[in-house]
């Protein structure tokens, strides 16, 4: 094998590699990037779907990472919201009948917080509330 | 050696003597030897150069070949550990955040509120297995379960005047196995949730559930004995006859 040709093949084969960094790169840099707190990664339509099915416990139980302070951008904030409207619904009836007052009442805050901020979602959070009484079995 | 006119010294390679000026003939063999040795060695130098010259290319790209080998070995190693090093960097920041975040979580416990705890655990990346938070571990496994327990009853019961419900069946099997594996972890756990700081927690954990199955389920204390000590397809059975009959 002459000196040109292994030349020629060493270069041939530093191309192939070059070109697998170059493409490699952006995804292990990509790998390396992230939050100390978590965003959570259910995707809005998912949630949305479920909104419009109106299964309100698929909506507050996908929604429960904004309670544990899980970062979710503006764009979702509103459909995490009444998730956790759902959830803290749920909830304030589990407090209430096992004597949680404390926990009942700041459910309660909470809910309210979120239906003044809410005003344009006001039917849904009517539905909301409406199929947390349907589910009480007393 | 030295002039055999003046008997001055001399170096081999003279031709004439610096002092006498006698033409000295006893090194010239010495000095054709230097002369040819000289151009030896000026000929060896070219060749090694040229030898050079053509081997550079090859040298270079060997180089760059084992730079870019190692490149895209630390590139795969990289991507193929990412979540290891993004949990580890995780962990340390969560152990630095230690108080803010044990702060937190005492509010969380103190409001009850397992299900918020559990994703709050979750979403901090903290490692109840290791220091400094390792005295969660049993309390952060219950809590877990009861998130699931939480999770599978909402799915099951609450819904909308219109809404459609696609697949009531696995949703109430899987509802049965939350509700079970909650209550199989507590009992198996027993002696360790008796040993554990924050056994009031879990004690309070597992009134909770007991509190949403009589809630949700129409479960009350007798409801539940009947219900545990019933086979899994007399649970699901019971479980459907309440949500999709009544």
């Amino acid at each position: 094998m002459t000196k040109k040709t292994i030349l020629r093949i060493s270069i041939i084969i530093n191309i192939i590699l070059a070109t697998v960094f170059v493409v490699s790169l952006p995804g292990a840099m990509g790998a390396l990037v992230f939050e100390y707190v978590e965003q959570d990664t259910i995707r809005p339509d998912t949630l949305r779907k479920y909104l419009e099915r109106e299964n309100y416990g698929t909506v507050a139980a996908l929604s429960r990472p904004i309670r544990g302070g899980a970062e979710v951008s503006d764009t979702d904030a509103d459909y995490y919201k009444l998730g956790e409207y759902a959830e803290l619904l749920f909830l304030k009836e589990v407090y209430a009948k096992a004597g949680n007052a404390d926990s009942a009442k700041a459910c309660e805050d909470r809910i309210s917080e979120i239906r003044k901020e809410m005003p344009e979602y006001g039917s849904v959070l009517d539905k909301i509330e409406l199929s947390v009484e349907n589910a009480v079995k007393e | 050696m030295k002039c055999i006119n003046c008997g001055a010294d001399v170096r081999l390679t003279d031709k004439v003597c610096p002092y006498c000026g006698r033409v000295i003939k006893e090194n010239a063999g010495y000095r054709a030897d230097m002369e040819y040795y000289k151009k030896d060695s000026a000929r060896t130098k070219k060749k090694v150069r040229e030898i050079l010259s053509e081997n550079i290319p090859i040298v270079i790209s060997a180089i760059i070949l084992v730079v870019l080998l190692i490149a895209d070995g630390v590139l795969l190693y990289v991507e193929e550990n990412a979540f290891y090093f993004r949990e580890s960097a995780a962990q340390r920041e969560s152990e630095k955040k230690y108080e803010t975040y044990s702060a937190a979580i005492q509010d969380y416990l103190d409001a009850g509120d397992y299900a918020g705890f559990s994703a709050f655990e979750e979403y901090h990346n903290i490692a109840e297995w290791e220091p400094p938070y390792d005295d969660l571990n049993v309390l952060c496994d219950m809590a877990k379960e009861y998130s699931s327990l939480v999770s599978a009853v909402e799915e099951v019961t609450m819904f909308g005047p219109d809404a459609k419900w696609y697949r009531p069946e696995s949703d109430i099997r899987d509802c049965r196995s939350a509700i079970w594996y909650f209550n199989f972890q507590f009992e198996h756990n027993l002696s360790k949730i008796d040993e554990d700081p924050y056994k009031d927690y879990i004690y309070d954990m597992k009134a909770k559930a007991d509190t949403i199955m009589e809630v949700y389920l129409g479960l009350d204390e007798a409801g539940r004995d009947e219900y545990f000590s019933s086979s899994s397809n007399k649970q699901e059975a019971y479980l459907e006859e309440v949500l999709l009959h009544d």
